[in-house]
């Protein structure tokens, strides 16, 4: 993995036009793209609607004014096809120059194309007004739409009638982002895919924008270059200027305008151990999960919920996806995936892990997320409601047709069932019940489906921790979800900015929660795994090898950083600490405990990609 | 002479994990180039022409939906193929 700056020269350290000016403006925003980037920026100007002229025709004024807009928009055009034969299918850009087509496409759309037209002959709008209201419409009706990523596209409009309106006004339709100097950051409102398909990748060490979130093309772009961006800043165009200097932080969405020159140092060490780091660590990746003492005890799996993340987790080295979370199967639509669907979803993931275990969760929404007859929105406490597998019990058709489809694809690879949500023995056995139903009746049909499918638990209920040794009993395998485990065994809601900051990893609740599950795990044979946050965290990875963990499973790009350090600890030394951990009293002692160890076993490797390093 | 001036219809399933996107959008618009027939795309009782990039994009058709694609005109059947080609296909799943 190439960094941004790898092989440049800085030339930050001799800063001219602010050196006596170290402003040092700290704006923090949405870390899209990682890896750090020092330079000067280079603001790329937005036209402003304001600026756009208006007037009303005289009718003679008509005809004119339309073959005016007319070609303009063949202006543009040419444009963008020259752009795109510059730039070649060599470009890294790759794959993503498709939308330079779409932007063409645009241009030539009726409902811009004509609407403008139309705005002149029948408003009597000049061109330039004609476009600017023509656009307008369009993206308001993109503001009805829910999907995230198609609601972005109303940027691609906008972007498209911008280039029609600086040739009508006579301004440059390129913008300062083909010519630009070395060691350049780009600052804009937002990046057009034309501006971004013209950058020369050598001479940008990273972006920053006030607009766009992690489907923005700035953000799309940034990741395929491996240049380090930060999104949504919103208001970095008008407060950095061309020529001042500037940091960047990818990862933690930090931006520093006019940085002293300690600052300056101190990022760019930064910079080097990150680069230097994300090399090392994807050697890692490819490595097997095994301790220094030789103990293959634990399985590093991905979480994931869309089929495409296969590819992500198998390159940073998944044995396998701990979590398949198959709630994006069924949100965003109106109505129920079918069986069909669902079985080719569940097939793909199967199919490209195997032989590696794919746990597949059950549907793990409330009744509220989904659009189809379910009437529970208006639960007072939807996170203690109707939802996971009680929803599924109530809506047995939803569940039994999942159950169907999960058992068809069962054949395809080794699969394993979770039941998310579990508080009481009677829900794990009707659950089972209906697994044995479903499974005579595709036996009675015909379909194919492994008799030997294990079926687990998410252990997330405080309750189901209690009664742990029943449940044991009744399943092949616990998995533990953190994130509500420890939301409902400490009464803290996240997402609650005046509670938030008692959520604690290690809290000793939390760490005895987990160890009386992997207790009843050992003691009746049953494997224990965890797919939370929790598990991703370096910082946790010893403590949790200490208490025996079979698989952890997390965030793909986790994965990496998690088997390095496995790699470098030893059981022994992971037990050692485990005890001392359980012998402190608060969370506080425990994470300063787990942090100093950290800190003085690697040294050299200590956390690059938090935020605190920079600290 | 005979015409196929029939309206020929098919339900279909949008196949890419992120829904009628930017790319196959575009692909349906390049694709029509090569047809003289009149060719829509239906959801949710709104009715789009196949040429209009914008028309699909504002389809907001997430993955599973069901699209009614309609075609009138020469060569009718093949263009709707190769529509419900698009639509359904899996691969071009890259944003």
């Amino acid at each position: 993995m190439k960094n941004s700056t790898t092989g440049n020269e800085p030339k930050t350290s001799d800063p001219t036009a602010s050196a006596n000016n170290y402003t040092n403006i700290l704006l923090k925003g949405l870390g899209v793209s990682g890896g750090v980037g020092i330079g000067q920026v280079v603001v790329i100007e937005r036209l402003t609607e304001e600026i756009c002229p208006r007037w009303v025709l005289k009718p003679e004024e008509i005809p004119p004014e339309i073959s005016r807009f007319e070609s303009a928009v063949k202006t543009a055009a040419d444009h963008l096809k020259d752009i795109k034969s510059r730039i070649g299918s060599h470009h890294p850009l790759g794959n993503h120059i498709y939308i330079l087509d779409t932007h063409i496409l645009l241009l030539e759309d009726r409902m811009f194309f004509e609407g403008t037209k139309n705005a002149i002959a029948s408003e009597r709008q000049n061109a330039e007004w004609a476009v600017s209201e023509t656009i307008t419409k369009i993206m308001s009706a993109f503001d009805t739409i829910e999907d995230d990523y198609l609601k972005e596209r109303a940027r691609d409009i906008h972007f498209v009638g911008e280039r029609v309106l600086r040739i009508l006004m006579g301004i440059s339709p390129e913008s300062k982002i083909h010519q630009l100097p070395p060691n350049s950051v780009i600052v804009a409102h937002d990046l057009s895919p034309a501006d971004t398909a013209q950058i020369k990748r050598e001479r940008v060490f990273g972006f920053a924008t006030d607009m766009g979130g992690k489907t923005s093309h700035t953000a799309i772009i940034a990741r395929s270059l491996k240049l380090p961006a930060v999104t949504g800043l919103e208001r970095i165009s008008k407060i950095a200027q061309t020529g001042d200097t500037v940091i960047i932080d990818g990862s933690t969405g930090v931006v520093i305008i006019n940085p002293d020159p300690e600052m300056v140092l101190r990022y760019r060490q930064r910079q080097e151990l990150y680069s230097k780091y994300q090399q090392s660590l994807m050697t890692y990746g490819r490595l097997p999960a095994v301790t220094r003492d030789g103990s293959r005890s634990v399985r590093i799996s991905a979480n994931i919920e869309l089929v495409d993340e296969i590819e992500i987790a198998l390159n940073h080295g998944s044995e396998g996806i701990g979590l398949f979370r198959t709630e994006y199967l069924f949100l965003g639509r109106r109505d129920l995936p079918s069986e069909d669907q669902q079985f080719e979803a569940y097939r793909q993931v199967l199919g490209h892990n195997r032989p590696n275990p794919v746990t597949i969760r059950t549907l793990d929404v409330g009744g509220d997320k989904l659009a189809v007859g379910i009437n529970s929105s208006h639960e007072a406490n939807p996170a203690l409601g109707l939802r996971a597998i009680r929803l599924c019990l109530e809506r047995r058709d939803i569940f039994r047709t999942q159950l169907r489809a999960i058992l068809r694809a069962s054949v395809h690879g080794n699969c394993r069932l979770l039941l998310p949500m579990i508080s009481c023995l009677t829900e794990l056995q009707t659950s089972r019940a209906i697994l044995d139903e479903v499974k005579a009746e595709l036996a009675s049909e015909g379909q194919e489906f492994s008799q030997r499918m294990k079926v687990g638990i998410l252990v997330e209920v405080p309750a189901a921790v209690a009664i742990a040794d029943l449940l044991a009993r009744e399943v092949d395998f616990f998995s533990i979800g953190t994130n509500d485990l420890i939301q409902y065994a400490l009464a803290i809601d996240r997402v609650n900015e005046h509670v938030s900051y008692l959520y604690d990893t290690l809290h000793p609740a939390v760490l005895r929660l987990i160890r009386q599950i992997v207790h009843v795990g050992q003691a009746t044979g049953i494997e224990v795994a965890m797919c939370g946050e929790m598990a991703g965290d370096p910082l946790n990875i010893p403590i949790l090898m200490g208490l025996g963990m079979d698989e952890l499973s997390m965030n793909a790009l986790s994965i990496p950083i998690v088997k390095k350090f496995i790699r470098l600890l030893s059981m022994d030394e992971c037990r050692e600490l485990t005890q001392k951990a359980f012998q402190m009293q608060t969370a506080q002692e425990i994470h300063n405990l787990l942090e100093g160890w950290i800190r003085g076993r690697f040294p050299t490797d200590y956390f690059v990609d938090q935020p605190s390093a920079s600290q | 002479m005979m015409v196929e001036e029939k309206i020929i219809e098919e339900t279909l399933m949008v196949g890419n994990q992120l829904g009628l996107h930017a790319r196959v959008a575009t692909m349906i618009v390049q694709a029509m180039r090569n047809y003289g027939c009149k060719v829509t795309l239906c959801k949710d009782g709104v009715e789009v022409d196949a040429r209009s990039v914008l028309g699909l994009l504002l389809l907001a058709a997430t993955p599973g939906s069901e699209i009614v694609v309609k075609a009138q005109g020469p060569d009718s059947r093949q263009a709707l193929e190769e529509v419900g080609r698009l639509i359904q296909n899996e691969e071009f799943d890259n944003r």
